[in-house]
């Protein structure tokens, strides 16, 4: 049986949970043999691949929720607090690179502090820098420029579509509540 | 008195607890129980408590309707994080009621120590229900700034516009007023002023139990104006500029607020887990550390140091002989034994003295004992040795 090249690696990078970006090679090989994984991930192990334009990765109900959440929480505040500060908060993910001195003094003085100081990993500068440039890191959800500085890659639009989807559900069924409430 | 114990009615505060927030969404929107509602929110319900929430004390009749007890209404309000607004006219109060015990505590400071000790008590009293009440409005305006932001009800432009501007008008610029450090009158600026009295107080007041009052009020102010600080840049940062924000409206930051107001209730997407196959038994580390345990010697091993230093001695037998020669007839074998072994070694030790006996029995000498005599202590490094008197004399017979 032949296996595409850097089959090895591909299997172990989207095992461990990473995106595999656009701009990688390996994503190449993904995308020129799509039926191959798809039938391959689901056969062998019970997950889906999900290909975008920008990313290849492996979805399944094994899901690490706590860690989900924790990222969920990062970016609901991030975005909030861009949004507070005047900025185009979708701009400054896709473009802007970061620096933990922003990140930190925007997260320090934000209204959403006690949700910030009772999480573990968000609550101070040090768990921070650790949960974004490792954490994140190691997912290839950010890409490390420095110590101190990061971009984001485009895994950040899992999270945005996630808000979008939650918040049209919310929205739905507020309106539900209301033609009930006029019957 | 309630006849029921403690514990029975917060038992029953936990158990129907669903009915009690029903009654306090009632009381909060309408100020009253009516008793049809009261008995539609039982059936609806299917509870029938109301002898006990009688009972308990934890409804109060208002003619033919119902209230909430205070404290039960505050408890619930707190536990529920769902404030109502205050009035700028109810927070403002608290700074009427600060000043004027300020004024009595500075007038009276050398008078009626009972009645100073009971103002500086009412006036911390005050201090934290102000410090209480400008949080919960904070904490409420907060939340009504983010549900217009988010904007779930769908209002229009127009709409929401109107909505930001009534809370402004009415709540927000005159909570500011009420904190503004740099407005003369407001209650922050008092607080200013007593924390200062307070300080020079609790070091230069005569008695000593009153100093300790103030000293406790200027930490108790200490720690308000940390609060105030923080609930005014929240003004600042998050409700002053409500219209400006209002502007714009994201369905993504409309999704982020519902997250963040409910993220423990809510599934997060979806993120897989790696998973981590060992080729070897899950227990492998209990077991070995179990192992390994088995041998583990709990009692302390004490290493004696032997500080001993040992002089290298090697008996000269030739010398000493013909010394001993030497000094024939010797009346005192042992004594001569020693003596020797002062004169020429650092210390006399068992080895030295039975070396040295081994003289006796060279053939040249004759040796007698002295019955008569006592015996002779000889003190070694390590004993004392008691030995008898013994005469040498050289052998008649070589």
């Amino acid at each position: 049986m032949e296996y595409p090249e850097m089959h090895k690696q591909i299997v172990e990078e989207l095992l461990d949970g990473k995106f595999i970006l656009s701009r990688e090679r390996q994503f190449e090989v993904i995308k020129e043999n799509e039926e191959f994984y798809t039938i391959f991930f689901s056969a062998s192990f019970n997950h889906e691949l999900e290909i975008t334009n920008e990313f290849a990765r492996l979805v399944s109900d094994e899901t690490d929720e706590n860690l989900s959440r924790d990222i969920s929480i990062f970016f609901a505040i991030l975005c909030y607090e861009l949004d507070r500060q005047g900025k185009n908060f979708l701009d400054a993910l896709q473009y802007s690179e970061f620096s933990m001195e922003e990140i930190n003094h925007s997260f320090d003085n934000s209204s959403w502090i006690d949700l910030i100081q009772s999480n573990k990993q968000l609550r101070d500068s040090d768990t921070r820098k650790r949960f974004i440039l490792s954490t994140m890191g190691k997912r290839n959800i950010v890409d490390k420029v420095t110590d101190e500085r990061f971009y984001f890659t485009s895994a950040y639009k899992v999270f945005i579509d996630y808000a979008k989807e939650l918040a049209q559900s919310s929205l739905n069924d507020k309106q539900n509540n209301q033609t009930n409430d006029g019957n | 008195m309630i006849k029921a114990e403690p514990k029975t009615i917060l038992y029953f505060i936990w158990s129907y607890f669903d009915v009690l927030r029903e009654l306090f969404d009632t009381q909060s929107q309408e100020g009253i129980i009516r008793k049809e509602a009261l008995s539609l929110i039982l059936e609806r319900n299917k509870r029938d408590i109301k002898s006990q929430l009688i009972e308990y004390k934890i409804l109060r009749n208002i003619n033919d309707d119902f209230e909430l007890r205070d404290v039960y209404y505050k408890l619930i309000e707190f536990i529920l994080f769902e404030f109502r607004p205050l009035l700028p006219e109810e927070i403002e109060k608290f700074g009427t009621a600060i000043s004027e015990l300020f004024r009595h505590v500075k007038e009276g400071a050398n008078a009626d120590k009972a009645i100073l000790v009971d103002r500086l008590r009412a006036l911390s009293s005050q201090i934290k229900e102000f410090t209480d009440s400008v949080e919960k409005n904070s904490i409420r305006l907060l939340n009504e700034s983010r549900e217009l932001k988010s904007n779930v009800s769908r209002l229009d432009y127009r709409e929401k516009i109107q909505r930001a501007s009534f809370w402004i008008q009415y709540y927000i610029l005159p909570l500011n007023s009420i904190l503004d450090v740099n407005h003369s009158e407001s209650i922050t600026n008092k607080l200013l002023d007593v924390s200062e009295f307070a300080n020079q107080k609790r070091l230069t007041f005569t008695d000593e139990g009153i100093r300790q009052s103030f000293e406790k009020l200027y930490f108790q102010l200490i720690q308000a104006n940390d609060d105030l600080l923080k609930q005014s840049k929240l003004l600042t940062n998050e409700l002053l500029p409500l219209i400006e924000r209002i502007r714009t409206e994201s369905l993504i930051i409309t999704g982020w607020i519902e997250f963040l107001q409910s993220y423990n209730k809510i599934q997060p997407p979806r993120l897989l887990k790696p998973k981590k196959d060992n080729p070897y038994s899950k227990r492998v580390y209990v077991n070995t550390k179990e192992y390994f345990e088995q041998f583990k010697v709990d009692e302390d091993a004490i290493i004696v140091e032997d500080d001993q230093e040992y002089e290298t001695w090697v008996f000269n037998k030739s010398k000493y002989k013909r010394k001993l020669i030497d000094s024939l007839p010797i009346e005192n074998f042992f004594d001569w034994c020693s003596n020797q072994l002062k004169q020429d070694t650092n210390e006399v030790t068992n080895e030295k003295v039975f070396a040295l006996t081994g003289l006796l029995f060279e053939d040249d000498l004759e040796v007698k004992s002295n019955t008569e005599e006592k015996v002779l202590n000889i003190q070694t490094k390590t004993s004392k040795i008691s030995v008898p008197i013994l005469n040498v004399k050289k052998n008649g017979i070589s």
